[in-house]
């Protein structure tokens, strides 16, 4: 007997009814790669880092990245994805410490290669794009960040990408953020109804 | 202006549409991993936000509002196509109609850019970008899955010849096909029919599926005209179940 | 979507007993100065381990929570809820995904999260494992099933965890849309015909009892809650959010003409607070145990789920791929 329930979709998929009583485990765990995706919200803003997804490569973490990221349209105009073992993070600080002040070796100055530079300007908070510095490898290039990004504001960790290693969104394909405007379903704003209480509330006493 | 022949036209995109992400919706909550949960459910608004504003413009031409169009017509009122009819099967089943008949949808909406119905123009440029994603979607699927594992091409190969014939009714040519092509409304079925094929060989050149040769199917045919599979009917009964409890209801 | 009555694990009274003093203190000066933990900052086994399993039920609470909603996806009465209903669950299984990524920052795959939930091993949500009958049903779960929530993700995203943060910003901001969309689905069927206000009755008899165990029972002071609230692991007792969410939506839903089915609740006016009957924790610990209308249900579909999905991920699965923990 296939299980029956409330929801005519779960009926259809056919699910035997002692199904849970034979639970196997699932074995050999089908973990995929790591991925952070990176929007812009808006133009002349920088990348910020939204968050992560799994995926078998970066052609389809950049697929899982616009949809999970970037359904609101209107909250993004461009993505990029990193494969997250590319990322090479700097130790944290805490308490008004800026990281670079830890840093006390010197760039080498031969320059060749291009890395990015993401700033976590608070704990808790999005690591922001801080620009691009061209170095010989990621230790250096932290070290190159330091006299390009350091400001008066604290940096409490950086991430240093080679710049190769980031899949963003191609000019052509820009217009894959063009969408329909009728997407307001998606927005609280879209949902007023106080006319209904309110007339509501008017026959109620009415009738009273 | 021959306003039959256009409202011919814009009823069977937007039925398919309507009938097709009303099935990609089924899928919410049990993709095969989350991420495309996720990316499965957009195409699936998409869709049917697609369909919303076809009846719109529907309604302009003086057909019922899209709720009462989409809820209230029985399966015999339908233009849909019967491929997009079909139940969802399992994920090899639906990736291969998302990928067959998105394919069709970029090509088509390209085409109907160049409409001479401007509201219908204007509304191919407006959702350019979803469609777009879609093929983009489809096609790196089909990529994967159509050249990885023994398992994964069996069954999509599977599903692609079982999903072939009915592929090829999307492109059942319409009683007024002449007067929607002289009238400028869209360039017709049978060109879309052939950048289909070339477009979608494109892409299965590069697995180790095999595209079924065309000219040995029979074309499903029928759903343009309100003859449907045994799965469109329940469909129906099933979307409209809440609506259909008092259609002059606000819900 | 997730409420409060969190199952965290009872501590040994060595639990803190092998920690290093002197991180520890470093570790609670930073939380006490308001900063947030970051994934590898060093952290007490207790933190970790109280955190993973908390963000873990959180995650497996939206993606079980799209299921009882989801019974509601292909009926939903018009365009307008069709698409809105479809949007909400998608956000849901979103929500789910952003949270177990916070989860395997502190060290759990994601894989290994879902063969506990459904060798159930660990929990979810009670509430979602009651029946939503009608389409009114589906309209409580996004008002007040959120609004519950709401309460208590925006108690959490104060919380020391910056994984768990972020995540839980990004969240709270997708649930005003949900909490607008379920307060207007349920205005129309309140204000609507007849029929229409009977179903919206009868889905709030069904679900308030549900809802009243949502938030948990009341809290032990234990020294153990003692140093999850230090640690701003746990934010704010059960009662405080039950009696927040009371406070903020029975007027709401009095204002619709609609009944609430516990003759004793009222606020009381010199207390402030709310007084209500008991809720029935045997019945909410017998459900949470496995015996509720629809656990084997929602086990076996996400298990299908799974196991459907099988073939597809493995032909995905690239040989070489090696899993990292997300960074943030």
């Amino acid at each position: 007997m296939a299980l029956q329930s409330l929801d005519p979709r779960v009926s259809r998929l056919g699910i035997a009814e002692d199904s849970l009583s034979h639970l196997v485990p699932k074995g050999d765990l089908d973990q995929f790669e790591t991925y952070e995706a990176f929007v812009q919200v808006k133009e002349n803003k920088p990348f910020e880092h939204a968050g992560p997804v799994h995926a078998p490569n970066e052609e389809m973490a950049f697929l899982f990245a616009k949809e999970q990221y970037s359904r609101r349209g209107m909250f993004c105009i461009a993505l990029c994805v990193i494969k997250t073992e590319n990322i090479r993070a700097s130790h944290f600080t805490d308490n008004g410490q800026d990281v670079y002040d830890t840093l006390d070796a010197t760039a080498s100055g031969e320059e060749t290669e291009s890395f990015e530079i993401f700033h976590l300007m608070k704990r808790g908070k999005q690591h922001k794009y801080a620009g691009n510095v061209m170095a010989r490898d990621y230790d250096d290039a932290l070290v190159a960040a330091k006299s390009l990004y350091q400001s008066a504001k604290p940096v409490f960790n950086i991430w240093v990408v080679k710049s190769e290693d980031i899949l963003a969104t191609d000019e052509d394909d820009q217009d894959i953020w063009d969408t329909l405007k009728e997407k307001q379903y998606r927005e609280a704003i879209a949902y007023k109804a106080q006319d209904k209480i309110k007339a509501f509330k008017e026959e109620q006493a009415a009738q009273a | 202006m021959n306003t039959e022949a256009l409202k011919d036209l814009l009823y069977k995109i937007a039925d398919d549409q309507l009938i097709l992400g009303h099935r990609n919706s089924e899928w919410t909550g049990f993709g095969p991993l989350l991420e495309e949960d996720i990316a499965f459910s957009s195409m699936a608004q998409d869709k049917v936000g697609q369909s919303w504003q076809l009846y719109q413009m529907l309604t302009e031409l003086g057909e019922s509002d899209p709720d009462t169009v989409a809820f209230m017509r029985n399966a015999d009122q339908f233009h849909n196509c019967q491929f997009v009819e079909l139940p969802n099967g399992e994920y090899d089943f639906s990736l291969i109609r998302h990928f067959l008949f998105d394919t069709a949808e970029l090509i088509r909406f390209t085409m109907l850019a160049d409409s001479s119905y401007e509201p219908l123009a204007q509304l191919a440029k407006k959702i350019k970008g979803e469609i777009k994603y879609h093929k983009m979607h489809a096609d790196i699927w089909i990529k994967q899955l159509g050249a990885a594992t023994e398992e994964s091409i069996e069954r999509l190969q599977k599903s692609l010849d079982m999903a072939f014939p009915y592929a090829l009714g999307i492109f059942e040519p319409s009683r007024m096909e002449s007067e929607i092509i002289s009238e400028g409304f869209f360039s017709g079925e049978e060109k879309l029919k052939t950048e289909w094929l070339s477009k979608i060989s494109e892409i299965l050149d590069q697995t180790s599926l095999t595209l079924p040769d065309a000219s040995l199917q029979t074309p499903v045919y029928g759903g343009r005209y309100g003859t449907h599979t045994e799965h469109l009917q329940p469909l129906l009964d099933e979307m409209s179940e809440v609506f259909k409890m008092d259609p002059t209801a606000d819900w | 979507m997730y409420g409060g009555g969190n199952v965290f694990e009872t501590m040994k009274a060595t639990a803190l007993a092998d920690e290093d003093p002197v991180k520890l203190a470093e570790f609670e000066a930073r939380i006490d100065r308001g900063e947030k933990i970051e994934p590898t900052d060093w952290m007490p086994q207790l933190y970790r381990k109280q955190l993973i399993r908390m963000i873990e039920q959180h995650a497996h609470s939206e993606i079980i929570g799209a299921l009882p909603e989801g019974t509601w996806i292909t009926r939903a009465p018009g365009f307008k809820r069709k698409l809105a209903l479809m949007a909400k669950v998608q956000d849901e299984v979103g929500h789910g995904q952003l949270l177990y990524s916070a989860a395997e920052t502190l060290g759990k795959s994601r894989e290994a999260m879902l063969d506990d939930l459904v060798s159930g091993k660990s929990k979810y949500s009670n509430i979602f494992n009651y029946p939503a009958f009608t389409w009114a049903d589906s309209c409580f779960i996004s008002w007040l099933v959120d609004a519950g929530a709401i309460v208590n993700q925006v108690a959490n995203s104060k919380g020391s965890y910056g994984p768990y943060c972020r995540a839980l910003e990004r969240i709270c901001a997708e649930e005003s849309f949900h909490l607008k969309y379920g307060h207007h689905c349920v205005i129309h069927l309140a204000t609507g015909t007849k029929k229409q206000r009977e179903m919206m009755q009868a889905a709030v008899n069904r679900w308030w009892a549900p809802m009243m165990h949502f938030f948990g029972p009341s809290d032990k002071i234990s020294v153990h809650s003692e140093i999850l609230m230090r640690w701003k692991v746990k934010m704010a007792s059960n009662d405080a959010c039950r009696q927040q969410f009371l406070d903020m939506y029975v007027p709401k839903i009095w204002e619709l003409g609609l009944t609430i089915p516990d003759e004793k609740l009222r606020k009381n006016p010199e207390t402030g607070e709310w007084e209500f009957t008991e809720p029935d924790w045997e019945e909410f610990k017998r459900v949470i145990n496995g015996d509720g209308p629809c656990n084997k249900e929602r086990l076996a579909v996400r298990k299908l789920a799974e196991e459907r999905g099988r073939w597809v991920r493995k032909a995905l699965l690239a040989p070489k791929a090696k899993y990292v923990t997300p960074l943030a």
